[in-house]
């Protein structure tokens, strides 16, 4: 019963933040295909919306003090690909991935279909299908510098042998664990954001084809982080957001130095997004 | 949240799902009477198990010297100190679980350990509780104890490590009650390594997930026993299924040492996890150390494990560890002979329950030499 009435309580906390919640509208730019740059010119012809983002105590386990409390978002598209430029302030880079180590995580959610009414902000419910683009700083970093080697996280580490030294790359692969059986989270992705859809809690599924890109910078203590991903696909877990479309989007975050992973996670309720038509005013200076 | 009924605390308990027993489950009987830590055990594991990149330090078998040795850091004493002090009687223990004592928001009691509490398998090897002063090594029984511990997963009846994952990739098989981690299914959140009270889920930064003890099955599937315990030099294992409580076989040897005598206890049964591997407790070592460490049962069993020479059928079943590399399902006891029988009731081994004694003579005269004893 508890259980219940905090589940209500986070509900209708979340309406009354959707309630409040400014409109996110993505504006029409120029140009072509993915649009990966956080710093790209185009950002500033987009008004930064301020999302509230609130502790995930819904379901178990908990944080209920995340360390991000507001995330800016802008968006943009150029009729051919939509992207979200999503802003916090983090004075601990967190890419490196150890036990007692976790990474910094955001991730853009949509309905699946944008004409029905919007399912549960939570991930989702059994019917209501969403699209989650989850960006990390450990896939970025693989990315920009390469997979993180056990030298570089213990420089003293020492192995005599490995089995991928000796076998070929088949037999070797029994002894490369997640690696083996390529999990999605475990490496050399070419992008550091994962394509998944889920329907509530526990269900999030990465979709066999990825068509999400992004781009994250840490600099001056912030996240610079876009999602990018394109309007229209044959992929039928992903939303058409034609140009006119109206839906809601929402976002989740993880602060890796406060040991944000899964369900511990700040999140916010939907919001509003606009899909600009065409090309919008540039903003009064 | 449902109730299951744990029968090494002789009570119902709370866990987050429906309690259901598997057919049989995988169980291991150590002997820590025999064990001397010579890690022939955690070596064979390692090599078949997890030499990969990111596993350097995962041991899902290692042997620890108690009192002060622990693998990673403190585990066990960290997790007591966190459940605080429980009521320690039987045969109904009154004391909290991990369960009960989950904190808001979180399935069980738990903690996440440093990376670093894993860089030192060996800590506190064959430390033992004290110096010995000038020539009490000489008076028996010694003021000072140690022994050791060797340790695997669980494979728990209750698994704290499925219970805390909120993506349900941990399971426990229906057929054999082995837990296994699904490698693909798993998104590396540690929810796992921080639930487990004995720390034997293990991350791996290189595969950015989870990693643990898989109880051999492909060799368990075949009929064989896991690779620690055929390695075992000491023979102070022995690896087999066990039946549900309430239809224990005296003729499974697993039954009847842990079911049927009670010589076997569990680790920490307090944890409420109804952990499926036993130890039969060092006989010199304090009860009240091992009272903690393996429940109410610990004076009972010393008492029997003591008489066991006088024990026909229970010295049988001590004779079958490391007898043979397969599975005993089922155990006689024939005159002074102890046979061990496969799944299809074949025999599979046969072992003298007391060796026969040879007397050589110092002087042979076939080869007219003397014969020197040279061990």
């Amino acid at each position: 019963m508890r259980v219940i009435l905090g589940a209500l309580a986070v509900v209708a906390a979340l309406a009354a933040a959707a309630e409040a919640q400014a409109p996110i509208t993505a504006v029409r730019i120029g140009g072509t295909g993915p649009i990966n740059d956080p710093f790209g010119a185009h950002w500033r012809q987009a008004r930064a919306v301020q999302v509230a983002m609130l502790p995930q105590t819904v379901t178990l386990p908990h944080q209920p003090d995340p360390a991000v409390k507001t995330l800016s978002v802008r968006a943009v598209h150029n009729g051919g690909w939509i992207a979200f430029l999503i802003e916090w302030k983090d004075p601990s880079l967190s890419n490196k991935v150890i036990l007692d180590n976790f990474g910094d995580q955001v991730a853009v959610q949509l309905p699946v279909d944008v004409k029905a009414p919007p399912p549960s902000p939570m991930m989702g419910n059994p019917g209501g299908r969403v699209n989650i683009m989850q960006w990390r700083a450990a896939f970025q970093k693989d990315i920009d510098t390469g997979p993180t080697t056990i030298a570089e996280l213990y420089p003293n580490a020492w192995a005599d042998v490995y089995p991928d030294q000796v076998l070929g790359a088949t037999d070797a692969r029994p002894y490369a664990g997640a690696l083996g059986v390529e999990n999605p989270i475990s490496r050399g992705r070419a992008s550091p954001v994962l394509d998944q859809m889920a329907e509530g809690w526990g269900s999030m599924t990465v979709k066999p084809d990825q068509h999400a890109h992004g781009k994250g910078v840490w600099k001056d203590d912030a996240w610079h982080v876009v999602i990018t991903r394109p309007m229209v696909s044959d992929d039928l877990n992903a939303p058409r957001l034609v140009p006119g479309v109206r839906t809601v989007v929402a976002f989740a975050v993880w602060e890796g130095g406060n040991r944000e992973v899964g369900a511990r996670k700040a999140w916010s309720a939907w919001v509003p997004l606009v899909v600009a038509p065409a090309a919008a005013p540039a903003p009064k200076k | 949240m449902p109730k299951v009924y744990n029968w090494q605390l002789g009570r119902e308990m709370d866990y987050p799902y429906e309690g259901r027993r598997p057919e049989k489950q995988f169980a291991m009987v150590f002997d820590t009477n025999k064990c001397i830590a010579c890690q022939t055990c955690t070596v064979a594991c390692k090599t078949t198990w997890t030499s990969g990149r990111g596993q350097e330090y995962m041991y899902w078998n290692n042997v620890e010297t108690k009192p002060y040795g622990y693998y990673p850091l403190g585990w066990d004493v960290n997790i007591l100190e966190r459940l605080g002090v429980q009521p320690m009687d039987g045969p109904v223990y009154q004391g909290k679980t991990l369960f009960d004592a989950a904190p808001t928001g979180e399935v069980i009691l738990g903690y996440l350990p440093e990376d670093i509490d894993y860089a030192h398998p060996n800590i506190g090897e064959d430390d033992s509780t004290g110096l010995m002063p000038r020539g009490a090594h000489l008076t028996l029984p010694h003021m000072q104890w140690m022994f050791y511990l060797p340790r695997i997963c669980n494979h728990c009846t209750y698994p704290a490590c499925a219970s805390a994952c909120p993506r349900q990739s941990i399971y426990k098989r229906p057929e054999d009650g082995i837990v296994l981690l699904d490698q693909s299914r798993c998104r590396g959140y540690r929810e796992c390594v921080k639930g487990c009270p004995y720390k034997k889920v293990y991350f791996n930064t290189q595969t950015r997930v989870s990693e643990k003890c898989i109880g051999c099955y492909p060799a368990v599937e075949g009929g064989r026993q896991t690779q620690c315990t055929i390695s075992c030099i000491g023979k102070i294992r022995i690896q087999g299924f066990m039946n549900p409580p309430d239809r224990a076989n005296e003729d499974n040897p697993l039954d009847y040492l842990v079911l049927v005598r009670k010589i076997a206890l569990p680790l920490y049964p307090q944890f409420g996890l109804e952990p499926n591997t036993y130890y039969i407790p060092p006989v010199h070592v304090p009860p009240p150390f091992l009272r903690q460490m393996f429940g109410w049962g610990v004076e009972a069993a010393i008492e029997a494990y003591r008489n066991a020479a006088n024990d026909r059928k229970l010295l049988g079943a001590l004779t079958l560890f490391g007898a043979t590399p397969e599975i005993s399902h089922w155990f006689r006891v024939e005159g002074d002979v102890v046979i061990g029988y496969d799944s299809k009731q074949s025999e599979i081994v046969r072992v003298p329950i007391k060796e026969p004694v040879v007397i050589r003579e110092v002087y042979d005269p076939k080869h007219r030499a003397y014969r020197t004893n040279i061990t």
